[in-house]
């Protein structure tokens, strides 16, 4: 006993060390995003407090470009408006003959303004932090956008902060169709370039030209179909491979982000029920008997 | 030796914060990261324990890790480091030398031998941070080009920072 003592006192370093290797190997292979404790995250109390004071003097740094962004935005949506205010009229016409049938009377989707406290575009996963949280109504697997596309979706929730899974992680993959043609397919970052992502899963008979939008396609319950997320810069696909793939310019400037929205689907719940009662419906026997 | 640890704590409670909030964005051609919280592990004395100085550099990269959601890659690096640093520090200098209980610095090792224990520290420690990161998408030529612009950029900001608190200590 005493010589398994001295032994383990003696060579103390090594299990120290050992200890310490398994712990870090631990936390560095259990690597889905959205299991992890949010303490361990920038989403906790001690980061995001620290990231937060940082960002009240940062935050200034880039409102030039972001105020010109928001004129540039500002003057498409009033170019909307005076389209939408036409088509509006038209309507108006047609509802002397026709009339229409009310959708849901909830909008379908609600924003929460926030703002990105710390952000990282170098790594091969990156992540960034809002200063919105649970208590403003944040949860886990919402969307999160800017005033030029999609910026990534939040995966751990703190009180008053939040991570985000950002466009710029392979984690994270966004199906997308081309605005002009329809085709969808899917966007991933392949870790190269924090301005360029790829979209994946095209048919091959897919049209497209360079400098098409892509866009959100809606497919999922997270964000709403028809968010710009990038433009096409050109094909990357192997000659023998059934699918296309391309290369995808990104609308959201990551390097300089700062103002994001969270995008809340009101309907989330009703579509997710909906989808767990199909797949509850298709392990039994589907023709119910 | 409390005053030292007193302001070996404060260092810490600095310098994690600051790598993760200034230094982390301060990326050169999208390549070189100075990683300049690595002082907190070659300035630790020689007469740190083994055990003591595994346990800092497992907390310093744990606590870099929670503010840049990279779970266990820097916690898993810095141990190492930690771990190897007597060995690597006993390259330059020879066991019988008179050790005091100060940090390793150009005043106690000799400058010649400070810069070499320095570089062969950062490098060990860039090499094996982005070979841990290269496990995702890897390409040997960034790989490389990562490593050696991080470990130059940081070798100089980490002279720098030396160089001015090594002339606040002379006057």
């Amino acid at each position: 006993m005493n010589e398994l003592f001295s032994f383990i006192v003696k060579n103390s370093k090594w299990f120290v060390f050992t200890f310490f290797v398994v712990i870090s190997c631990m936390l560095l292979f259990r690597d889905d995003p959205y299991r992890q404790h949010v303490y361990i995250t920038s989403a906790g109390k001690l980061a995001s407090t620290a990231y937060k004071s940082a960002n009240n003097v940062t935050s200034y740094f880039n409102l030039h470009e972001i105020n010109e962004d928001l004129n540039r935005n500002n003057a498409e949506l009033q170019a909307r408006i005076a389209a939408l205010e036409e088509n509006l009229d038209a309507l108006r016409e047609a509802a002397f003959t026709d009339t229409l049938v009310p959708d849901s009377g909830v909008p379908p989707f609600s924003f929460i303004v926030a703002h990105v406290i710390n952000n990282s575009i170098a790594r091969p996963y990156n992540y960034l932090t809002v200063n919105k949280g649970s208590a403003d109504g944040v949860r886990p697997e919402l969307g999160v956008i800017d005033r030029n596309g999609v910026v990534g979706i939040v995966s751990n929730v703190g009180t008053h902060s939040a991570r985000v899974i950002s466009l710029l992680n392979p984690h994270f993959r966004l199906s997308c169709k081309i605005k002009r043609s329809d085709y969808f397919g899917s966007l991933v970052w392949d870790g190269k370039n924090p301005t360029e992502a790829v979209l994946e899963e095209l048919p091959r008979h897919t049209v497209f030209k360079v400098g098409d939008t892509i866009v959100t396609s809606g497919y999922s319950a997270v964000f709403p179909p028809g968010l710009p997320v990038g433009v096409v810069l050109d094909d990357d696909t192997d000659k023998n491979q059934n699918f296309f793939t391309l290369r995808v310019r990104l609308l959201a400037d990551f390097t300089t982000l700062s103002n994001v929205q969270v995008v809340v689907n009101n309907h989330a719940d009703e579509i997710r029920a909906l989808s767990a009662g199909e797949e509850n419906d298709s392990k039994k026997n589907p023709f119910g008997n | 030796m409390t005053k030292y640890a007193i302001k070996y704590a404060l260092a810490f409670i600095l310098l994690i914060p600051a790598q993760a909030i200034v230094f982390d964005h301060a990326i050169l051609f999208n390549v070189a990261v100075p990683l300049v919280f690595l002082y907190l592990i070659i300035s630790l004395p020689v007469t740190v324990g083994t055990n003591l100085s595994t346990l800092l550099g497992f907390l310093a990269g744990f606590f870099l890790d929670v503010f840049c959601d990279t779970p266990g890659v820097n916690a898993l690096c810095c141990t190492i480091l930690a771990f190897a640093r007597k060995p690597l520090f006993h390259l330059y200098v020879s066991l019988d030398d008179d050790l005091a209980s100060r940090s390793p610095s150009s005043v106690t090792m000799g400058h010649a031998a400070y810069m070499k224990y320095m570089i062969t520290m950062v490098l060990a420690y860039t090499a094996m941070l982005f070979t841990v990161e290269a496990f995702q998408f890897f390409s040997f030529k960034l790989l490389i080009l990562r490593i050696a612009a991080s470990s130059a950029y940081t070798f100089v900001v980490l002279y720098a920072l030396d160089c001015l608190t090594m002339r606040r200590r002379d006057t």
